[in-house]
């Protein structure tokens, strides 16, 4: 692929890369879920990954911390190859939020001993410290009178709103979101974009799977269309959301009724 | 008929050691089947490779045999082969814990399987370790999941006991058996023992299932 | 230590009898308390208060005493209260009938209900009547949540005929332990005695699991 044509319109690109993805392959048995991934994500960058159910952007996601291995490519992360060894795997993981569709919260914790979960266990800080964390990790996304709740007496959206604050919590160097709207109800998706636009404009670098076009187009620096386990574009959100180049990306966007 | 009520009354200490036996013996295998079916179900879930198809063997066999014939060979057999001599309380807190180990150790593994893959995959994550995923989010969770059945399996365990009454274990069984063979009169005897064993069960299953209703929230993701 | 397992092949006759008792009980005993059960449950979901709260009695009642009490009660009480002399046999399969129905009452009312309301609601919408909905609808599904219970229940009631060897019914267990006491080979003979239970009980084990697995309902 052409360099230059990557990079144009590319606003944060001076930055540091953060993830780059170099023909990653992933394969399920004889599926190919991942066919030959390039992208960058550069430091301070929003990128969203956008296309059809299944055709792999999930897999990128968790592919990317290591939740699932990969046959081949190389994913660097802040410079360095994803290691393969476990307890480094580990240490990597500890530097990358991950938020995911179904929540996840651990429902034998209140939201505050799930958001000073991670930092008890991993980081190894005293419970006052921890804790101390949690509670400003939940003022700012909104949810500091939550903190003794149980997951069981939350809405979908403030549940997903505790996890992102656990992800926070770890401080990490990017954040990783795997549709974090897909399984709310519609009102309580505005309130979870929210905090994640309030993420973006602070700064933090962040790849984000949604079927959300409105945010991607408002919030993201760049678009990813996959599409059967492939890029078939990338760009600003200006070229995919109102030229985009190719016939893929027209037919998705028009399924979805986008019309700019 | 005419029921006379004084045979219980008379033999109050007679049967009421009969209780105490029932309950120790239930109280004692209750714990210890509790903590060796931990292990065992950590084994098969955790364990090497070459121990897995083992610890199955195990627990479907104890799945298929019945409890009076592991209590009566644990307190006639065994000690032909081990060589030594037992009382018949130990024979049966050992043949009733070596039964119901295997039960437990299967609610623990259904317990275990049944918390979500994305609760782990959540906790990895974070950067958690394999053994902090098991010990801080996996078994809290599973345990409030395995109440309801740790319930039964005691209840299993208090309907158990009696059965040691056959290698001659002093408990509530055996000496109702005794008293009403003696007495002649099985009706009002059995009606009492009846009683006494509906009233420690019945509250063992509803007081269980109560809590477990208060608590089902904290394992349910 | 001497053993001498001819013990056993010599009385293979008496274990091969023993054997087909045991085998017997188990089918007689769930060939009665499948109707029966079926009734209970009925009674309890369907029936006159008061016949309701009879119903539910007996099932807690019988689900909460130990198996072992029902057996010595039924040979002891049964005769009195009835006036009849009935075999062993007979007072066995009473007392493991007695017990399994309860269960069984409990494991159909229980399937019933687990099948939501909607359910119900839909057949009658389409112009069910209550009797069509609870034939086409309710039982079809809650069957899959039945089976594998009533298999699991089959396992536990071929293990507990063991039980009424204490009032010698001529079973396995009552005659292993016979041939024992006159042959004086207690391990050989109790050993037998295990691997008989052990051989036909392990497929039953292995059956209610792939039973379970095959009829698991995702919800």
């Amino acid at each position: 692929m052409n360099k230059s044509a990557t990079q144009s319109g590319r606003t944060k690109a001076g930055g540091i890369t953060i993830i780059r993805y170099r023909g990653v392959v992933k394969r399920y048995g004889d599926f190919q879920a991942l066919s030959g991934i390039d992208l960058d994500v550069h430091a301070g960058e929003v990128v969203c990954l956008i296309g059809p159910s299944g055709s792999g952007k999930s897999t990128l996601l968790r592919c990317t911390n290591g939740l699932e291995s990969i046959e081949g490519g190389d994913i660097e992360f802040e410079g360095t190859a994803l290691p393969r060894d476990e307890r480094e795997l580990r240490a990597v993981r500890t530097r990358m939020g991950m938020v995911f569709q179904s929540f996840e919260l651990f429902p034998h914790l209140t939201a505050l001993a799930n958001v000073a979960e991670g930092p008890r266990t991993v980081l190894r800080k005293h419970a006052a410290e921890a804790n101390r964390r949690a509670s400003a990790m939940l003022a700012k996304v909104g949810l500091a009178d939550k903190a003794p709740n149980y997951p069981s007496a939350l809405s979908g959206g403030q549940q997903q709103r505790v996890a992102i604050a656990r992800a926070l919590a770890m401080e990490p160097d990017v954040m990783l979101f795997d549709e974090p709207t897909s399984a709310l109800d519609p009102e309580t998706i505005g309130e979870v974009l929210n905090v994640m636009k309030q993420l973006a404009d602070e700064g933090m670098t962040m790849v984000v799977v949604t079927h959300e076009m409105t945010f991607a187009r408002r919030v993201g620096d760049w678009i990813a269309v996959f599409d059967a386990g492939r890029i078939v574009e990338q760009g600003p959100p200006e070229q995919i959301f109102d030229a985009p180049t190719t016939e893929r990306t027209r037919d998705f966007l028009s399924h979805l009724g986008w019309t700019g | 008929m005419d029921f006379d009520f004084s045979v219980i009354t008379d033999h109050l200490s007679f049967l009421g050691s009969g209780i105490a036996i029932t309950l120790l013996l239930s109280v004692l295998s209750g714990t210890t089947s509790l903590i060796a079916g931990f292990f065992v179900a950590l084994f098969r879930l955790y364990g090497p490779r070459w121990l897995k198809p083992l610890v199955v063997l195990y627990i479907d066999s104890m799945r298929a045999i019945p409890v009076l014939v592991v209590l009566v060979w644990t307190f006639f057999a065994l000690p032909i082969i081990a060589g030594v001599t037992m009382s018949p309380f130990m024979a049966a807190l050992i043949g009733l814990t070596v039964h119901l180990a295997a039960y437990a150790a299967e609610i623990v593994r259904a317990g275990v399987e049944s918390v979500r893959p994305g609760q782990s995959r959540a906790a990895l994550a974070l950067g958690m370790s394999r053994a902090q995923i098991v010990r801080r989010i996996v078994m809290p969770q599973a345990l409030v999941r395995m109440l309801p059945a740790f319930g039964s399996l005691l209840s299993i365990t208090i309907k158990d006991t009696a059965i040691a009454s056959v290698i001659a274990v002093l408990e509530l069984m055996r000496q109702s058996e005794t008293l009403a063979g003696q007495s002649f009169q099985p009706i009002e005897v059995f009606s009492f023992a009846m009683l006494v064993y509906f009233l420690m069960l019945f509250p063992v299953t509803r007081g269980v299932d109560m809590f477990y209703r208060r608590v089902a929230h904290l394992g349910r993701s | 230590m001497t053993f001498d397992w001819s013990v056993v092949w010599q009385h293979r006759d008496a274990l091969m009898a023993a054997t087909g008792t045991t085998i017997l009980l188990t089918f007689a005993t769930m060939a009665i308390a499948v109707p029966c059960g079926i009734m209970v449950a009925a009674l309890r979901l369907y029936a006159w208060k008061p016949v309701r709260a009879l119903a539910t009695s007996y099932v807690e009642l019988f689900r909460n005493l130990p198996l072992i009490l029902v057996v010595y009660w039924a040979f002891y009480v049964l005769p009195i209260m009835t006036g009849l002399g009935l075999s062993p046999l007979a007072t066995g399969l009473a007392a493991l009938v007695l017990n399994v129905t309860a269960y069984n009452a409990e494991t159909f009312r229980a399937g019933i209900n687990s099948i939501r309301r909607g359910q119900v609601e839909a057949a009658m919408a389409l112009g069910m009547s209550r009797l069509q909905a609870l034939r086409r609808v309710v039982l079809p599904q809650a069957l899959r949540r039945i089976l594998p219970v009533l298999a699991s229940t089959w396992v536990s009631l071929f293990k507990d005929t063991s039980l009424v060897s204490v009032i010698a019914v001529t079973e396995l267990a009552y005659v292993a332990m016979q041939i024992r006491a006159q042959t004086f080979r207690v391990l050989e003979m109790l050993t037998a005695m295990a691997a008989i239970y052990w051989l036909l009980g392990y497929p039953q084990a292995k059956l209610v699991d792939w039973m379970q697995r095959r009829f698991a309902v995702t919800e």
